[in-house]
């Protein structure tokens, strides 16, 4: 681990005082966590394309954490397959997942806010758990020309894929496989989902984190590759902040 | 100490158990600088034996360990010096 | 497969527990028995998916079985609020199809492990701390035990330091996750992932490892000759957050 004596100051927006310490006390005892590092993630605003069944690992372990704002973006109602996941229940079938979700989240901690996705929001850091390929793509593309870590959970084979994009590394379309256009069964993709937490709670917590990753399983055993760029991939060209709006 | 050096934090950990003692004490290190001091006041018994120890094994130094009867019985002042982390596991 | 008239014994509803328990029921299992003697505390919140701040002060075990009633309403769980002792060990292995090790101590570490082989049950043993994770099955008859990779447990002196008590949710989450899933495989009669292999996971890297875990000649555990030792601790815990081992 470098030694930085001098290493960004953050403006903490929230202070860590007793109830904080005694709430997040083990993880800051983590190498590489930190108080720098929870003052980091309790001001970052983490936008969750995607609240499906198998993403629910990653809002809970998001929400724990202390991720200061998490924005849930999904549109869709809760299906029978989300109840596979840890936060829905059978009565909440039917009913917006944005919705449902920020009200269990908001009793796992008092000391962040969750709400549903805003228009306009500015996000820091962007998780994405959708079942389309098509808007995975879409929410990853945005996230990069916004230049902000992100993490990518395809559910694709045995269990799914993983692609961690910090800013300036490979993007997301150059990270992943083909997929094979398996859906894995839920109980196997939500330690995924768990992983996705990690590795995207790592780049907010780590912004000197350059190297874009991808994990995939195989028989069980999560592998990692570093991510490489695709020859000609506009993501390996600066200036890109002229481009045109991303999406449909 | 052959040296007098002024500390640059000094913290209270005697209302609090383990692992806050070591949380506080690991929070007030890294908030100075290297080679930095940082002044802790705890209670003898377990916060004695365990923040030291784990400030070694973070890679500070241990500067002093005295009792401090004035400011109670049983609180003891431990000077740590910050050092550098250990290395990363490969 | 239809995994409705299997049940699993999980060791503990925290931090690996907890995730395991969420991922056994998403799979089908029919019955779990959960048995963790600890109050919800606030410095659990960080990691333990079972539990909200409502939830302060209350048995885990009886939260956790009515939290996964509530999102599984025809899972059948037995809350145990009680430690998970060498007087019972033996009839509780018994009485399931698979046991999971998600427990915070070496000594209940060692009995789980002791207990299954008596029973001749198979059992998923896993460990988080700070970055790295481990999980390993035993399988009786077949692979080698926690007994044959350890030992025995740490002498009494050796304890951790509070210094590596640090831990995050999203990582034990992974563990907990790989550790349900792997105990799912074991129900539908496959092959371990992680049988007689011990499964070793740098979250910073992110590089995992399997380390070939054989039978140790003269493994009392193995040869049948091991008793069941309390998991009592001799004294008063020295530390609160970290009595005597790996604390998820």
């Amino acid at each position: 681990m470098p030694v930085t004596p001098s290493a960004p100051s953050t403006t903490p927006r929230d202070q860590l005082d007793g109830p904080r310490i005694a709430r997040w006390a083990r993880q800051l005892l983590v190498p590489g966590f930190g108080a720098a590092g929870q003052e980091r993630l309790l001001a970052a605003r983490i936008r969750v394309v995607g609240a499906g069944g198998v993403a629910t690992p990653a809002l809970v372990a998001l929400a724990q954490a202390g991720a200061g704002t998490l924005w849930l973006d999904d549109p869709e109602p809760v299906g029978p397959e989300d109840l596979l996941g840890w936060l829905y229940t059978p009565a909440d079938v039917g009913r917006p997942r944005a919705a449902v979700a920020v009200a269990a989240l908001a009793g796992l901690s008092r000391f962040i806010k969750v709400a549903p996705y805003p228009a306009g929001g500015a996000p820091s850091a962007t998780l994405i758990c959708v079942a389309s390929a098509a808007l995975a793509l879409e929410a990853a593309e945005v996230a990069r020309r916004g230049k902000i870590p992100h993490v990518v959970l395809e559910l694709d084979g045995e269990a799914g894929q993983l692609v961690s994009v910090p800013p300036g590394a490979p993007c997301f379309a150059c990270g992943r496989f083909t997929a094979a256009g398996e859906r894995p069964p839920v109980a196997a993709s939500l330690a995924l989902a768990s992983l996705a937490a990690q590795e995207l709670l790592r780049l907010v917590v780590e912004p000197e984190v350059k190297e874009g990753r991808r994990f995939d399983v195989v028989r069980g055993v999560p592998g990692v590759r570093a991510t490489q760029r695709l020859p000609g991939c506009v993501c390996g060209q600066t200036g890109t902040t002229s481009e045109a709006p991303a999406g449909p | 100490m052959s040296e007098f050096r002024i500390a640059s934090a000094m913290i209270d950990v005697r209302d609090v158990s383990c692992p806050i003692t070591w949380v506080r004490t690991r929070i007030a290190l890294e908030k100075v600088g290297l080679g930095e001091l940082v002044v802790v006041l705890l209670q003898e018994g377990e916060p004695l034996r365990n923040v030291p120890a784990s400030a070694r094994e973070d890679g500070h130094r241990v500067v002093s360990l005295q009792p401090l009867e004035d400011e109670g019985p049983g609180t003891w002042e431990v000077v740590l010096e910050k050092g550098a982390p250990p290395p990363a596991l490969p | 497969m239809d995994l409705s008239r299997k049940s699993a014994l999980v060791i503990g509803a925290g931090g690996l527990g907890g995730p395991a328990l969420l991922t056994l029921a998403a799979g089908g299992v029919g019955r779990l028995v959960v048995i963790d003697d600890d109050v919800v505390e606030s410095s659990n919140l960080n990691r333990q998916p079972l539990f909200g701040e409502a939830d302060l002060g209350q048995p885990k075990a009886a939260v956790a079985a009515a939290r996964l009633r509530a999102l599984h309403p025809a899972l059948q769980v037995t809350p145990l609020a009680r430690r998970f002792d060498a007087g019972e060990a033996l009839a509780l292995a018994a009485d399931v199809d698979v046991l999971v090790d998600g427990s915070d101590n070496f000594a209940t570490k060692f009995l789980a492990s002791d207990a299954a082989l008596q029973a001749g049950k198979p059992l998923v043993h896993g460990g988080v701390l700070r970055t790295s994770l481990q999980v390993l099955s035993v399988v009786p008859g077949f692979s080698g035990c926690v007994r044959c990779l350890f030992e025995a447990p740490p002498p009494p002196g050796q304890v951790p330091s509070c210094a590596e008590a640090g831990i995050v949710g999203a990582l034990s989450g992974f563990a907990g996750g790989l550790m349900g899933a792997e105990a799912l495989r074991l129900l539908a009669g496959e092959r371990g992932a992680y049988t007689g292999r011990l499964f070793v996971f740098e979250a910073r890297t992110g590089r995992g490892r399997l380390v070939l875990v054989r039978r140790r000649p003269g493994c009392p555990a193995c040869a049948g000759t091991q008793p069941l030792e309390s998991t009592r601790p001799p004294g008063p815990a020295d530390c609160a957050s970290s009595p005597g081992g790996p604390t998820p």
